[in-house]
């Protein structure tokens, strides 16, 4: 195992993920990108167990846990943009989120997540024509927040849950594009001062929520004998990213920057989701989320002929997910010990005319007796962009998810 | 095994990815064109016209150097330079022989800097140089008794001796008339030190430590000697005929002390040679009021913070107009301006020596354009640091600053490499004369016709 852990760590390396959105938000990691919950199309947000772990759009869920889990996700994602038949693609690799979630019996439970909720990534180079300087792009913005949750199981009606969580954002951006001269509208005469000459549009800056330490889901979640609903709320709010501008020779002859900030009014969430349990075993699930973005996005853009603002439309997410879960009983076989899932999901993004569809399909291993689970997922689909400037990306995700579950703080 | 599996599965994935998702450079160009990234930066000239200096300044620093290396005695282009020994020993033979000696004298002797006449850049049909020297001789002798008073003067540190000695005064002083000559075989240059030196050195009786000036301000020309950090490091002689014997100290260390002998303090003139420097100040309107015009913007900036970095300057050369007759030189070489601008550094206005970027075409036909002393009529330096910073930050109101000095005679004008290179198997080529020219050159009139100033931009703003 630990070697599977130092192979993954030393392939994380930033690279490229979608690249739709690069100068709004980025790529969203829908659900905290979790394995076991990509696996059946994001759905399953409603199902409980004993150890189904923290849900970032649904913390009452892990009231009804009754053991520790930690789990820690990874995403290997290819994509191919495409346009009119051509096609170039790129991989990045990622780590979308770490949860922990502590139940405590009759004192609810407790989880903290660290996810990245939106991440813009490039870093490519081209060389074009007669310029013998490379034209980059790189991106590197990704916006994290620290959710720590809390759930209680009502004292009456113990069929149900409410949990709270709030989301602490942090994170941080970055954007370089360089490039060398275009000399085309200078006489011959003139071109010696610039040749060889690369510059860089620089920006950096970082991401906080303003005027709040944070933002807020309640969530309430009721577990039936065999169907299980949740519904949530995810309050409003407006990211701040504070910007410096720069245009510079190199990293050491730079320009004083000029500081701005764009404010992202992020509008609230509403996720609802339920579970329905037959045959013992087997669930289907399906999983709804909305968020009615209702202004344009200012881009972080600034420089040349890049988009001041991207155009928002209603973010919606619709998920179907099948889910077998494995035995629970060590001595059985090791294939019925094993979990399945499949699903499918359907998104409409936030930047506007972008649509995804795709399908996966997962399992979890289960390794040793103690419970601990190694989920893969393999995701694949199309979002299909409509607008001028962003492509139809073609994507397939491989996923992995390590989960290990202990019984701390459990009474036998 | 399964974590075998596992990890041929990963390699797998990627390979695939590799295969699949293949990288093609000109879709990704398209792509990035579609985002509105061009393939290069639009590159823009402007010209501003008419630009005159609302002050101008010279400052010379005259605090003494230290001159262990080379040392110059004499005046040139108005600029007198004096030399300071600074001389310390211990020898009570010598002190008792000095007091039973009546026809005891003493000189200095000092070796031309070679390098410098028998060049084959120095003008030979200069030499011999010949002159009768009025000479003015000063010093201070202090009297010791033991080593460690000789000790204690080593160890007062070169540059607390430089300090002390801008405050310096001589107790006595003695002007004389040397006759000096340096011709092309001449090595050394004697200078007989006066009488009252020797007498007052008769009351000492077994330590000293003299320090001893020479100056001669109203010479016809400089001469140049090997400092006390050679190994043609002068020496002090002192000769007793009848003996038919000698005593031979050299100096611990030397110092060079320039004055300027201008009389025209509103003058805007700079010398070879020396550390002078002349300060220039342009009024921020009309290079705002010409980038305005430019890109129809507001300029100076005001979003954000002010700080403008919709463009930045590539390179920036400012054109003078420039009268070669209004200066004069020893080696009739072109010699190089060279340039430094004001920019922020930290809140700080830092001064900071340019680059010098060579537009090679305009340098092998018609040579460096940033040489006075030579054929044309104009003077361009480069400001690209000022004015990069200068723009960047002009909100505040801030005028651009810019300073120029003379260089190092230049030997190589037209030579487009810009460097010494080996040119066959035993000759080495040289860009610059190693050694500074007494040089001078009266800048006012220059300053007082409009320059041009030219600038390569780069721009960040779209253009659809």
């Amino acid at each position: 195992m630990k070697k599977i852990v130092l192979i993954l760590f030393s392939l994380v390396v930033c690279g490229f993920a979608s690249v739709i959105g690069l100068d709004a938000l980025g790529e969203e990691q829908i659900a905290g990108g979790m394995a076991s919950t990509a696996g059946r199309g994001y759905a399953g947000g409603a199902k409980t167990g004993d150890a189904e772990g923290l849900s970032v759009l649904n913390p009452a869920r892990n009231a009804f846990d009754t053991k520790v889990v930690f789990n820690v996700n990874f995403l290997l994602e290819m994509v191919a943009l495409e346009k009119h038949g051509d096609n170039f693609g790129v991989n990045n690799i990622t780590m979308p989120s770490f949860n922990l979630s502590f139940p405590m019996g009759g004192f609810g439970a407790m989880g903290l997540s660290l996810w990245q909720t939106y991440s813009s990534n490039i870093d490519e180079e081209v060389s074009e024509g007669k310029n013998s300087i490379e034209t980059s792009i790189e991106y590197q913005s990704s916006i994290y927040e620290i959710v720590p949750s809390y759930t209680l199981r009502l004292p009456v009606i113990r069929n149900f849950a409410l949990g709270a969580s709030a989301h602490v954002v942090m994170g941080n951006s970055m954007r370089k594009i360089s490039m060398g001269p275009n000399t085309e509208g200078l006489p011959d005469s003139d071109t010696w001062a610039v040749k060889k000459i690369e510059v860089s549009d620089y920006v950096d800056g970082t991401w906080e929520i303003k005027n709040h330490p944070a933002y807020y889901t309640v969530a309430l979640q009721y577990r039936g004998h065999q169907s299980s609903f949740y519904f949530s709320y995810t309050t409003p709010h407006t990211l701040l990213n504070e910007l410096s501008y720069n245009f510079r020779m190199s990293e050491l002859d730079t320009l004083a920057p000029t500081k701005k900030s764009r404010e992202i009014e992020v509008p609230a969430l509403i996720a609802t989701g339920m579970n329905f349990r037959f045959m013992k075993r087997n669930n289907v699930m399906l999983d709804l989320a909305a968020r009615g973005w209702d202004k344009d996005i200012e881009n972080v853009g600034g420089s040349f002929n890049m988009e001041p603002v991207t155009k928002t439309q209603k973010d919606m997410l619709v998920a179907l997910g099948l889910q077998r879960d494995g035995s629970p009983l060590f001595y059985d076989p090791y294939l019925d010990r094993i979990t399945y899932r499949l699903g499918g999901w359907y998104k409409t993004w936030y930047v506007k005319d972008v649509y995804e569809l795709g399908g996966s399909l997962g399992a979890g291993f289960p390794l040793g007796r103690k419970g601990t689970t190694l989920d893969l997922s393999f995701q694949g689909g199309k979002r299909f962009a409509d607008s001028g400037r962003a492509w139809d990306e073609i994507f397939l995700g491989f996923r992995i998810g390590l989960m290990g579950v202990g019984n701390w703080g459990q009474t036998r | 095994m399964k974590k075998i599996l596992f990890v041929y599965l990963l390699l797998l994935a990627l390979a695939l990815s590799a295969c699949i998702f293949d990288s093609d450079e000109t879709v990704m160009a398209d792509w990035l064109a579609d985002q509105g990234v061009p393939g290069g930066y639009e590159v823009q000239t402007l010209s501003i016209d008419g630009l005159t200096p609302i002050s101008s300044a010279v400052f010379m620093d005259s605090t003494p150097k230290l001159a262990n290396d080379r040392a110059v005695l004499g005046r040139a282009a108005n600029i007198s330079h004096d030399i300071v020994f600074d001389i310390a020993f211990y020898d009570s033979v010598f002190f008792a022989d000095l007091k039973n000696a009546d026809s005891a004298t003493a000189y200095l002797a000092m070796y031309v800097l070679r390098p410098f006449y028998s060049s084959k850049s120095y003008p030979t049909d200069s030499l011999p140089l010949k002159e009768d020297l009025a000479l003015n001789i000063s010093w201070s002798l202090d009297k010791g008794s033991s080593m460690a008073f000789v000790d204690s003067v080593g160890d007062i540190s070169d540059s607390l001796w430089l300090a002390r000695l801008a405050k310096w005064k001589a107790k006595s002083t003695v002007d004389t008339t040397i006759s000096i000559s340096v011709s092309a075989k001449d090595t050394i240059v004697k200078i007989a030190l006066p009488s009252e030196l020797l007498s007052a050195m008769k009351k000492l009786s077994k330590a000293c430590h003299l320090q001893l000036k020479l100056s001669a301000s109203e010479a016809a020309r400089t001469y140049r000697f090997y400092g006390a950090g050679t190994s043609y490091y002068p020496k002090l002689w002192v000769v007793f005929p009848k003996e038919k014997s000698y005593s031979e100290y050299d100096p611990y260390r030397m110092a060079q002390i320039v004055s300027n002998k201008e009389t025209c303090s509103d003058c805007a003139v700079l010398h070879g040679g020396v550390y002078d420097s002349l300060v220039l100040e342009y009024e921020s309107a009309p290079i705002m009021k010409a980038l305005s015009d430019f890109y129809g913007d507001d300029f100076p900036y005001t979003e954000g913070n002010g700080d403008d970095v919709r463009q930045t300057v590539i390179l920036a050369q400012l054109t003078f107009a420039r009268d070669d007759s209004q200066g004069s030189s020893e080696l009739g070489l072109p010699i190089q301006v060279v340039v430094g601008s004001y920019t922020d550094s930290s809140g700080k206005s830092v001064r900071q020596m340019e680059s010098y970027r060579l537009n090679k075409s305009l340098i092998a036909t018609k040579g460096h354009p940033n040489m006075v002393f030579y054929d044309g009529d104009s003077l361009t330096l480069q400001v690209t640091y000022g004015m990069r910073d200068f723009i960047n930050r002009a909100r505040d109101g801030r005028n651009f600053k810019m300073m120029m000095r003379m260089g190092y005679p230049v030997l190589l004008p037209k030579d487009s490499t810009y460097s010494d290179r080996i040119t066959s198997k035993k000759d080495t080529s040289y860009v610059f004369f190693s050694h500074f020219d007494h040089s001078r050159y009266d800048f006012t009139s220059s300053l007082k016709q409009p320059a041009t100033m030219k600038l390569w931009l780069a721009n960040k703003r779209g253009n659809e």
